[in-house]
Formats: structure tokens, sequence, C-alpha cells
């Protein structure tokens, strides 16, 4: 049995200390642990998706009808009138999980073959959290060309592509490309899903401080994709751009940086960031971006101390501090905390206040899938996050629960409803109801994943985790 | 402008008659500092384009000789662009343009725009259109019958601008290392 071992000693000295449940030791052991558990599972089972008949078969007879010569029929009429695909085969439920592989998790440009796991796994997260048939797709692209080349190759057999760990700024000139040319839904994770993730915890963090967009100044730290989208959102939401300070390595991004021509060529979305907002108005480092800032939005290097407590200290009264980095923050929140912080918020489980994708793309897939939109612009994503800020402030808003956790999955459901009804409203949808139609479905497809499962094990279809005990008179 | 107002960053005002964001003159000793750092971001956005047009360590000092020199030449034109509103008296752009004899063909005057560069911020609202036509009408006062212009071969958003402004390939520049 292999439990995370809690921490025995705090770190002794290395600036800056972390608390001392967060000692580099027990962060070690119990990464280690989970790492040769992994493996271990992988192995024996050997992928974690399979597909499932979901018809009854009494009869090889039957075949008669699920294939040919009955299917020929279905065949026929889809060739007449290729929406019938969506009544008629799981194409409506069904998406692409499709990556080159070259940026997995933190671990850069390791190729399809390797990201094939990490696909598995999201197909899972796809299925078991929104009820979606998700297929993962590694696929060999060594251009931006050729990846976009595939997607438009796949797309009959899909309702929606999901854009998985790739590189920026390559992702943004896929997703656009794509969205351009695909009448369904593609969505890229890293730069849609941690920015509506983000946006939802921002907006409960400027309600409980009393504050308002079209006000505040903000500090975005890193400039890569999913915080260049959330520029992008925020100014929708009515945030003044020149009250935005993006910093990267280089520091502040204003217009006059001397890289600004070879951004122009190479990175064009950060270029025009920076035109926007012209760094806020200021030139130089973090230090001078962050002091009398209401907010920093840091999604950088996974280096405490990457933000200084006194630079904190330096921000507006009340400050907000999101120190997104995995699986490091950016500062300790406990740190940015003493140093006068109104609210933090990581992207860790394990601290309050996690900003997690995995709240938003499960119910964004089943909203567009339900409504059969054919796109999710940005008034998509942004309904979305409102309706995730929503559902945590009716569950009770603190400093502590800004966003629901992975255990209130209860949200799924009303996002996906919001997500539907925002499709609608933009004409979008191709499939018009109510949003408490769509709240129901929603709710009835999210709901049997998690059935299946149990009863797959159950039945002794599924096997028990082999490092587990068996509970009594459970069939090993 | 109020005097009470906060200080907000601002962007120019696209009130100028000819609807860019920027106004050209010419350039005078005085402009020196501003337009040495322009020329070399010029020929560093170059180098992006191709290795054999990498920067000399020394090319700062060597645009402001050259630019010295030609400022007062007869034989040259050196324009600053300035900003508009806030930025009246801001140098954003710089034009390095060169009168030329061509031995053998005609018109005989030729003018030769060398290097051109503005801001990325004062880049839109035809400002660079602007600025080139600007600096054909004052090469055209010098005498050019004909205006070139020379730019990397790599750098296809140049190519598709001076397309834009009427300008075609009539020579072509060859390089290897020697």
């Amino acid at each position: 049995m292999v439990e995370a071992t809690r921490p025995r000693s705090p770190s002794s000295g290395s600036p800056p200390a972390p608390p001392a449940e967060e000692s580099a030791e027990s962060e070690a052991s119990q990464t280690t642990a989970l790492n040769e558990r992994a493996l271990r599972l992988a192995e024996f089972y050997r992928g974690k998706i399979e597909t499932v008949p979901k018809v009854p078969v009494r009869s090889l007879r039957d075949f008669s009808l699920w294939y040919t010569p009955g299917i020929a029929a279905v065949s026929r009429e889809i060739e007449h009138d290729a929406d019938r695909a969506f009544h008629m085969t799981g194409r409506w439920n069904t998406i692409a999980i499709l990556t080159d592989g070259s940026r997995v998790l933190g671990l850069g440009n390791i190729g399809p073959q390797a990201a094939l796991p990490v696909m598995e796994g999201k197909a899972l997260l796809f299925k078991y959290l929104g009820g979606v048939d998700a297929v993962p797709l590694p696929v060999n692209a060594s251009t931006p060309e050729a990846l976009i080349e595939t997607a438009l190759r796949i797309a009959p057999a899909f309702g929606g592509i999901n854009l998985e760990d790739i590189a920026s700024p390559k992702c943004f000139q896929v997703l656009e490309e794509l969205q351009r040319r695909l009448p369904i839904p593609v969505w890229h994770d890293d730069q849609l899903g941690t920015a509506a993730a983000t946006l939802a915890g921002l907006i409960n963090a400027l309600e409980l401080t009393g504050r308002d967009m079209s006000t505040i100044r903000t500090v975005m730290l890193g400039a890569g994709a999913a915080n260049l989208v959330t520029v992008r959102l925020l100014v929708r939401m009515g945030h003044d751009p020149h009250r935005i300070t993006v910093v990267d390595q280089r520091g502040i991004l204003e217009a006059e940086r001397p890289d600004m021509d070879e951004m122009q060529l190479h990175n064009r979305w950060k270029y025009r960031v920076a035109l926007e907002t012209d760094g806020g108005g200021r030139k130089g480092t973090l230090a001078e971006a962050m002091a009398g800032a209401d907010v920093v939005l840091a999604a950088s290097t996974p280096v405490p101390g990457t933000i200084h407590q006194e630079w904190v200290r330096s921000m507006a009264p009340h400050p907000i501090v999101f120190a997104l980095a995995n699986p490091l923050p950016e500062i300790w929140p406990a740190e940015a905390r003493a140093a006068g912080a109104a609210i933090v918020a990581t992207g860790r489980s394990d601290f309050p206040n996690q900003v997690n994708n995995s709240l938003i793309f499960p119910a964004v897939f089943r909203g567009v899938l339900d409504a059969r939109a054919r796109a999710i612009p940005d008034d998509i994503v942004i309904a979305a996050a409102q309706e995730l800020a929503r559902y945590a402030s009716m569950k009770g808003l603190s400093d502590q629960h800004l966003l629901p956790t992975m255990d209130e999955r209860d949200c799924f459901p009303h996002v996906a409803a919001a997500v539907a009804e925002a499709a609608v409203a933009l004409g979008i949808a191709r499939v018009r109801a109510s949003r408490e139609e769509f709240f129901e479905q929603a709710r009835r497809i999210m709901a049997r994943p998690a059935a299946l499962v149990v009863a797959l094990q159950e039945s002794g279809l599924m096997d028990p985790m082999p490092d587990e005990p068996v509970p009594p008179g459970k069939p090993r | 402008m109020k005097r009470s107002n906060p200080p907000v960053p601002q962007r120019p005002p696209e009130s100028q008659a000819h609807g860019a964001p920027i106004h050209a003159r010419l350039a005078t000793e005085a402009d020196l500092p501003a337009l040495v750092p322009l020329i070399i971001r010029l020929k560093r956005l170059n180098e992006e384009f191709d290795s054999m047009l990498k920067v000399r360590p020394d090319a700062e000092a060597q645009a402001e000789a050259v630019l010295k020199a030609e400022l007062k030449s007869p034989k040259s034109l050196i324009i600053a662009a300035e900003g508009a509103g806030p930025d009246k008296d801001k140098v954003v752009g710089v034009v390095r343009a060169a009168i030329r004899e061509r031995l053998f063909y005609m018109p005989e005057t030729e003018g030769v725009i060398l290097d051109i560069y503005l801001l990325p911020l004062y880049r839109r609202h035809g400002a660079g259109r602007y600025l080139v036509e600007h600096t054909i009408a004052q090469l055209k006062e010098r005498g050019a019958g004909i205006v070139t212009v020379e730019f990397p071969a790599q750098n296809e958003i140049a190519t598709r601008f001076y397309a834009k402004c009427g300008f075609r390939p009539i020579t072509a520049h060859h390089a290897r290392m020697a």
C-alpha cells in the first residue's frame, strides 16, 4: 500500500522558506511514491479507456442492423444530408484530443508517442466528468500546417476537437485557423480552459474585495498561451487594456521593447498584446509592474520566490495574488498572505482556491455538444467562467472558497447549461432548447460514466487496483 | 487637455490630416540621439531575416557617423517622423534616403530609400504609407525621376507593403559568403 507520507522535517534554510508541510523533502518523497504507483498501474491496466458497445447484441443476426446490409440505409441517408450524422452516429458526442506532443505538461517537446498516456488520461477526464467520448490522437505533425491539415481531415468523425499540449505560439495559429475553417467547436485547453478558470476565480476575488473589473490594475506574470488569452478575455469583460501590465522573462512587455520587431515576426499574438496594453503605461521589471497593482495573475515559472513578498507589500491594499505555476507556485500562499494578500489562489489541489481547468473543459464540451454549437467564441468562454463563479458564490464565497473544488461536481451541469444557453443566444447553436432542458440533459449524460465505472467494478468486469485491499465479499 | 486628469496612458490621437498618427519633417543634428537607436532597431530586424545581414558590433557608432555626415550631404535625405498629441515632440520613426545618378538608364536621377523604420505603436492607420509618400515627394523635389527601395529579400511584410505602394522588383541583389 502506497500512502503519501506526510512531512517529517521542515527544510533548513534555502530561501524562501516554504511552509513547514511543504518542505522539499516531503514533496520529493510524495512525488516519487506517486510516480512509482502510476508506472505500476499503467502497466497493469494498459490504457485508461476502451471502446464498449452501446447497442444490444442478442445474436450475430443483429449485426445485419448495426452493420451491413442494414447500415447502408443509414449511410445513404447521411450521404443526402450530412447533418444526419449528428443524429444517427456517435458524432454528436465524440471529440478528438489532438496533439503533436510539442509541449506536454511540464515535460516539453516529448513527441506524439510519449504524449499518448497524457491524452488517454485527458480522454478519461472528458468521459468521467463530462460524459464526452474523447479519442486520444497524438499525431506526427512537424509544422502547424500539418497539424491543421490533420484536423481538417479527421473532422468528419468528430463533433468537436480538443487541441492539447501544443507549444506556444504555434497553438495560436492552429486554434485560430481551425476555428475559422471548421464548423464544429475547436478548443485549446491550455489557452481557453486555463484562462476561463482564472477568470472565474478573478470574478469572485473582485467580488470579495469590492473591486470592479473596469477600474482595477492587473499584472500578468508570464506571456504564454493562457495569459495572453486571459488578457483578451479581461479586455472583453471591460478591463482597461492600459491598466494591464504583462511581464515576461525580459521584463514589462511594452510597445518600445527592443525585441518587438522580432516578436512581430515570431509571435504576433504576444506582439498584439504588447501594442494593446503597452505595459499598462510602465516599463521595467516585475517589481515596477506590481507597485500599486490590485491583482497579479502569475502563470510563469514554477519557482517559489519568483514573486517577492516585498512586491506583494507594494501592491494596492487587500491585493489579489494568483500564483498558478505548477507544481510549485511563484510564491507560497502563506508568504503571500503574510505580505498582505487578501486572496491567494494556486494551481494546486492541496491549497485552498485551486484554479483548475478541469472545472471548465468537461462542462464546456458538454454544453457545446448538446447545443451542437458551430464554434466556441470568447463570449462562451466568459459565460462558462461566470457560471463557475456564480456557482461558487451560491455555495458561499470566502477567501478560502473562491471556486468550486473537484468535490463539488454539481457545478458541471450548471456550467454546461450556461454554455449551451450562451451558444443559443449567440445564434451558433443548431439545437435550441431551454436552459433547464440543457441542464437536465447534461446532468443525465454526466452522471452515467461514474455509474458505469461502479457497475463494471461490481460486476468484476473491471479489475480492482492491484495494490489495494479487496473489500470483503468481493471476488478478485 | 485639463491638467486635473489622472495620468492614464494615452494613445496618439489619429487626428492628423493624412490620418496617420505621425508627422514627417527633415531631420537635424539635434535628432541624432533619437535617430541612431531607430536605425539600430531596423538593422537588428533585418538580421532576423537573414544571417548574411549580421549586425556589426560597432553598428551604433557607425550609424551615428553615417547619419552625421548624411545630414550635411546634398545627396542624402534624412527624415524624422514625430508622434502626434502627447507624443508631438517624440521622434518615432526615421527614413534614410539618397540621391543617385543612373549611369546608363533613364530617368537619370534615382531616389533610394535605404532605411525606413517606425516604432511598432505608430505603424498602423496608414502611417507607413504616409511616410513613404512623404519621402517620395521629397526625393522628387530633389530631382528623382524614379524611386527605389532596399530591404531584405526574406521580408515578406515589406514586399507586400511596397507592392501596395506601387513598387515592383527591377534588379535582384544576390549574395553568398566569400
